[in-house]
Formats: C-alpha cells, structure tokens, sequence
C-alpha cells in the first residue's frame, strides 16, 4: 500500500493528505477575501481530480464537493466558488458555464445540486412559493439580516440553527459508500477525508456566520436570540422511507407504499431531530461488502428547491421581584366567569401590561410563589414573582426597568405595588423555589372580643411563643384537599390593643 | 474625614422605619370605621337554610351550605332538646348500622366515604330526660363528624351552630337540586318560628 505521504510523480494525481487540508484552512481564515480566493486555489490543487471529476458528474455542487472532502473555514462564504474553480483540477472547460472566476453570473448554475438540493447553492422557496436565487452567501445574509431589522429586535448576539430535510443525510451516506467503494483503495482516501466531512448544515452556517455579523454588528455563538433556517423539500409522493442493507435494516414508512432509496426524493418533509436521529444510526451498522438491496446511486436528478422558513425568535427573558396587593377586589391572576370578569382587575395584568409592551414582545405569563385569595391583602414585603416575556424585541436597560417599577406603584388607583424589579436570568425561578418552600408567613388580623381586655391578657396573648398547633382541613378548601390533621407552629403574637372611645 | 457610612446606616434605618409605620396605617383601620360586630363566619362563607321538624315535629335542624358545595349540618337554636333545662348531656355517633365517628376518609376523591340518605342517623343527643336523633338532611357523602362533641356535649349548649356543628356532608350537585326546594332560607325560618 502505497503511503499517502510519498511522492507522486503522476503531475495530475497529487496524494490528498486531509492534514493538509486543515494546515491550508487555518491560513485561509486569517487572510482577507482576496487572499482567500488564493488560498482556496491551492486547496482545490491538492484534490484528487478523478473522484471530484465523478462528482460533478453526478450532480454534486461545488461546495459540497469542498464539504465532503472535509475543508473547513471561512472559504464557504466566498462567492467565488463555481464549477470553474474546480477546472484547475480537472483540467477541463466547462462549454456551458462562464469561464471567469470573478464573474457572479456563474453562480446561477442550472442544475440543483443532488446531494444539497440547492442550499449550498443558496437557492431555495420563500413563503410565497417564489423561487429565489441569491448569488452568494452575503446576499442570502441580507435578506436574514433584513428580516430582523424589519421586527425591530435590539440583540448583542445570534445564534443561527439550521435543519435541513433528512433526504440530505441519506444521499451524503449514498456517496460516501459509492466513493469508499470505488477509491477505497487508493492512496488519497486512506488519509480519510471523507470522515472529516463536513454536514451541510455546517456548512451553511460557515457560509452565513461571518457576513450576518457585519450586517447585525454583532457575534454569532451561543445567544438568547435564534435565527433559524429550516429547509424542508416537497414531493409528489408523500413517503419517508429509508431501507438500507440487509443487516441492521430500518423501514420507516408513512402513507401506503414502501419505497427504496432510488425511487424516493423526498416525502413532504420538515426536518426532524427524530428522522435525522434514526437515519443515522441506520447507516452506522453500514459495512464495506454489504450488498445494499435498495441503496442505488446515482442519486436522482433534483428538479424543486427547497422550501425555505426563516424564524427569528428571542428566548423568554424574565423579570422578577415582589408584588404588594392593596386591595380586596384584586385577584392574582386574571379571573373570568361566563365572560364577566371576577373582581376589580389582577396582579397579573396590572405588572404584566406594564412590561410586556416596553419589551415589544408576543406575549407574557406570570408566575406567584403561592397565592392569596381575592379579599386577602398582600402586604410587608411582598409575594415573589416572575414576569415571562415571550420574544421581546428589546431588553430594558436597568434604568428602564426602575422607571418600570415606579409607573406601576404611581398608578392613579393603587392596587398593587412592586419591589425590586428587575430582569432576572435562570436564578430566577431558584428565587421562586426558595419563595414557595419559605413557610413562615406573617398574617395579621382584625379581632373583635366581647368583654374588656386588661394588660394581664394582652400579655398572655404575646407571651405565647412557638405554640404548636393542629389544624384541620379549612371547609374552604375541604372539598379538594385531604381531610388532616396538619402540625402548624404560631411563632409569635404581637396584640395592638385599640383604645375604647 | 466624614463617616459616610454611619449616614448610610442611618437612612436605612430611617427607611425601614417608614416602611413600618406605612404598614402600621394600613393594617390598623380607624376604630370609627369599624362596625360594633362584623359579620360572623357564617354570615360571610355560607348559605343558612334550615329544616324545621325533620322527620319529627321540633326537630329543627341547620344546613349551612359553603359555596364549594360542602354543607355543616347541626342543631338549629330553636331544637326541641334546647328546651330541656339540663341541656345537652352527651352524644352518641354509633347509631344505625355504624359507630359515625369511627369512619376515617382520606384522601382528595374522599373515595372511602359512606353514602346516606337524607333521613339516615348521625347521631343521638341525649338531655337529662330524653334523647333525639339527628338527621343528615342531605343526601351525600359524609366527610366528617365533629367528634369533640363526644368529650364535649357542651359545646352544642354554647354554639350549636359553630363549634357544635354536628357534621360535614358532601352531596352531588344534583341531589342538592332535589333537596334545596324542601329546605328553608333564613328569613323564611325566622318568619316561622318567631325568632
């Protein structure tokens, strides 16, 4: 066996050494966009011309060529890569395609991809069925980053997800056998490039990471704003089925028909984790010499882009702090009876209507650490709470949110008070744990007694301390909770004795 | 060199204070607001009805019914055993087919409790001279007896229709219906016994 590392004196047929590949990248992502293009140059050099030759043949764009050969870095979102570039590898003018490598036309290639279906081609449907053709990874970029402008959204960071149709995985698996198969044994392919590839997902967000940051003026990573991409792909039969070799076969099938691989394209599929999930481990029990029934290749001829659905959403962000009720015709939560509203307003509504559109968000829940009744007071320093707001388009300044504060305890009918708002993360909810497992409340109540009280009573009143008692089921509640016997503590008294007038 | 922190304290200090004295104005109402007897319990949480002799002439009897559907059934003032000068001497739960008292329910479903009708026992009060049975009055799951009244028989002399009540019955929505016309609202009560 011929090591990858010899050399060649076959001019065409230069060994791949898949380390080099990576050597090359790191030096790619540290140059500008022209010494990029160069760069990508010297990389497509060191591809073995016959496999990439056999690609394009069967259908396979540029960029997926790149990915499956496992080259990583900033070059995906070049725009400069066509079928062109590859011809110094192949060595051969392509009749149909602008030759100049700088030209954009030359993107607007023809053909959809076959392992892709056109994402890496930046080629999908809009919501409106139209067809769009962006010419390169930074125009794509802007139409998200005008998406998100568009709603307003105020972000310090994005996260991009993508999911693509699970089609995409099968014929990744479909070429990666046909490739094992045919060069298995030769030189280049045993430094394992095609191990290294790099999903279409990945790919895509090489492409779109960089210029969505110049366009938002912020980094992608980990981010409580999520832009995603989902691609999914329609067919006129609406069949999922993956049936790979005999050994560790997987039939999954929606509709009537059990269809293999080379009848299928795709069934009107959205991606799902579930279906990716379950093609990938039907494709792990894949060996060499398994003779695949129903695998075939080459992969069927795409003729529809992909639907595309893109969704920007902010996780739920959270404003916590502590609500005084000073009303007895104020519920909690918002009350309604046959449609007529029970009680004055609510807590709920009163904090929530203040927040949720100084956020400009979708919606808002509002979360108590226990409640009270509707005719109970809420007084001291307040019941703990969360304010959820869905998909807030801006996150309040801690100013902002003092001001917040103050307008809800300066409304003109003082119902309800708030203490220390303020936006809160995960610990949060670890603050309402805390609220609903602190038992000891303090009640105060309103005692009439029928004969005059003397200073000897009063003192015998406060001079109880940590009196246990057992409290049975109130008839108030009897009819939904045990009848016990529950042990209670009366911690202290504290009597303020009128004076009789 | 000033001491800023000692004037930090002092605010705090003097914040907190004001805190409690606003939580003092609101929590202590005017003693001129206030009526001379506010409403009782029942007044508040409950519908009074009553049944006047139930199954027995004087026999009056009290369904207070809460609004989740619970009723208290108990002695009502005018019972004809009140008119024993000795008053209530004891009570007995084991009646009928059952010792009342001895019945445990548990749980949220209140599944194990025993079904009766509305002319089953609860009980027997006893008085120097004779004893009474009391009724359920409504049909329904019985939930609790107040089984005090056995160490206490008093208690039914001093507030029979509080700490007295004799027992607490769970009826189904639709034998309420069927049992609501037969009994007497408050006014209508008081208009007959003349009380």
């Amino acid at each position: 066996m011929a090591n990858a590392n010899t050399n060649n004196t076959e001019a065409e047929h230069v060994s791949f050494d898949s380390e080099a590949a990576h050597v090359i990248s790191s030096a790619v992502e540290c140059h500008g966009d022209d010494d990029d293009v160069g760069a990508l140059h010297d990389v497509v050099k060191g591809l073995p011309s016959h496999a990439v030759k056999d690609l394009l043949s069967v259908g396979v764009c540029t960029r997926c060529i790149l990915r499956l050969f496992g080259i990583r870095g900033n070059i995906y979102s070049i725009s400069a890569i066509s079928p062109s570039i590859l011809n110094s590898v192949i060595g051969e003018q392509r009749h149909d395609e602008d030759i100049s490598s700088n030209s954009k036309e030359s993107e607007f290639e023809e053909v959809l991809c076959a392992l892709c279906l056109g994402i890496l081609q930046f080629t999908y449907c809009d919501n409106k069925e139209i067809p769009v053709k962006k010419g390169s990874a930074s125009d794509m970029a802007v139409a998200i980053s005008e998406l998100v402008k568009q709603e307003g959204y105020q972000i310090d960071s994005f996260s991009l997800e993508v999911s693509v149709p699970p089609i995409i995985l099968e014929n990744e698996n479909s070429v990666r056998l046909y490739m094992k198969r045919k060069y298995g044994t030769e030189p280049w392919f045993q430094g394992g490039p095609f191990s290294q590839s790099i999903s279409a997902k990945d790919a895509l967000k090489f492409s779109l990471a960089k210029p969505l940051e110049t366009l938002l003026d912020c980094k992608s990573g980990i981010s409580n704003f999520r832009i995603r991409l989902t691609f999914s792909h329609k067919a006129s039969k609406v069949v999922q089925s993956v049936a790979v070799s005999k050994q560790g076969c997987k039939r999954i099938k929606t509709g009537n028909s059990v269809d293999s691989l080379d009848d299928s394209v795709a069934g009107d599929i959205k991606c799902s984790d579930l279906a990716d999930a379950t093609v990938e481990r039907s494709f792990d029990g894949l060996q060499d010499n398994e003779s695949s029934e129903c695998f075939k290749f080459p992969l069927q001829k795409v003729n529809d882009a992909c639907h595309l659905v893109l969704l920007c959403q902010r996780t739920p962000i959270y404003f916590g702090g502590r609500y005084l009720k000073y009303s007895r015709n104020v519920s909690q939560t918002r009350w309604i009876i046959d449609d007529e509203r029970m009680g004055e307003a609510s807590v709920e509504e009163i904090i929530g209507s203040n927040i949720q559109p100084l956020c400009q968000g979708d919606n808002y829940k509002f979360h108590a650490a226990g409640r009270e009744d509707i005719d109970v007071r809420m007084l001291g320093s307040g019941r703990p709470f969360l304010v959820e707001v869905q998909n807030a388009r801006r996150i309040p300044s801690e100013a902002f949110v003092r001001e917040i504060e103050t307008n809800i305890n300066n409304l003109e009918n003082k119902l309800v008070g708030v203490k220390n708002l303020k936006v809160v993360g995960i610990e949060g909810w670890t603050m309402m744990r805390e609220g609903e497992a602190e038992k000891q409340k303090q009640y105060a109540a309103l005692v009439w007694i029928s004969h005059p009280l003397e200073d000897v009573d009063l003192d015998s009143i406060s001079s109880l301390k940590d009196m246990k008692i057992l409290q049975g089921t109130p008839i108030r509640v009897l009819h939904r909770r045990s009848p016990l016997q529950r042990e209670k503590i009366i911690h202290w008294l504290e009597p303020y004795h009128y004076d009789e007038n | 060199m000033k001491d800023h922190s000692v004037d930090h304290t002092i605010n705090l200090e003097h914040e907190q204070e004001q805190e409690q004295d606003s939580l003092h104005r609101i929590l202590v109402p005017d003693v001129r607001d206030l009526p001379l007897t506010p409403p009782s319990a029942i007044e508040s949480n409950f519908v009074s009805y009553f049944a006047p002799d139930f199954t027995k002439p004087g026999h009056d009897q009290y369904v207070y019914r809460h609004a989740n559907g619970l009723c208290v059934i108990g002695l009502a003032r005018t019972h004809v055993a009140f008119k024993d000068t000795s008053g209530i001497t004891a009570v007995d739960f084991n009646v009928g087919k059952s010792d009342r008292s001895g019945i445990k329910v548990t749980g949220k479903r209140k599944k194990n409790a025993q079904h009766f009708e509305s002319n089953s026992a609860l009980c027997k009060v006893n008085t120097d001279d004779a004893s009474y049975i009391v009724r359920c009055c409504v049909k329904g799951s019985l939930l609790e007896v107040n089984d005090r009244l056995i160490k206490q028989p008093g208690l039914l002399n001093s507030s029979a229709d509080r700490e007295g009540y004799i027992a607490i019955i769970m009826p189904k929505p639709a034998d309420w219906l069927k049992v609501k016309g037969s009994l007497l609202g408050l006014e209508e009560y008081k208009k007959l016994r003349e009380c």
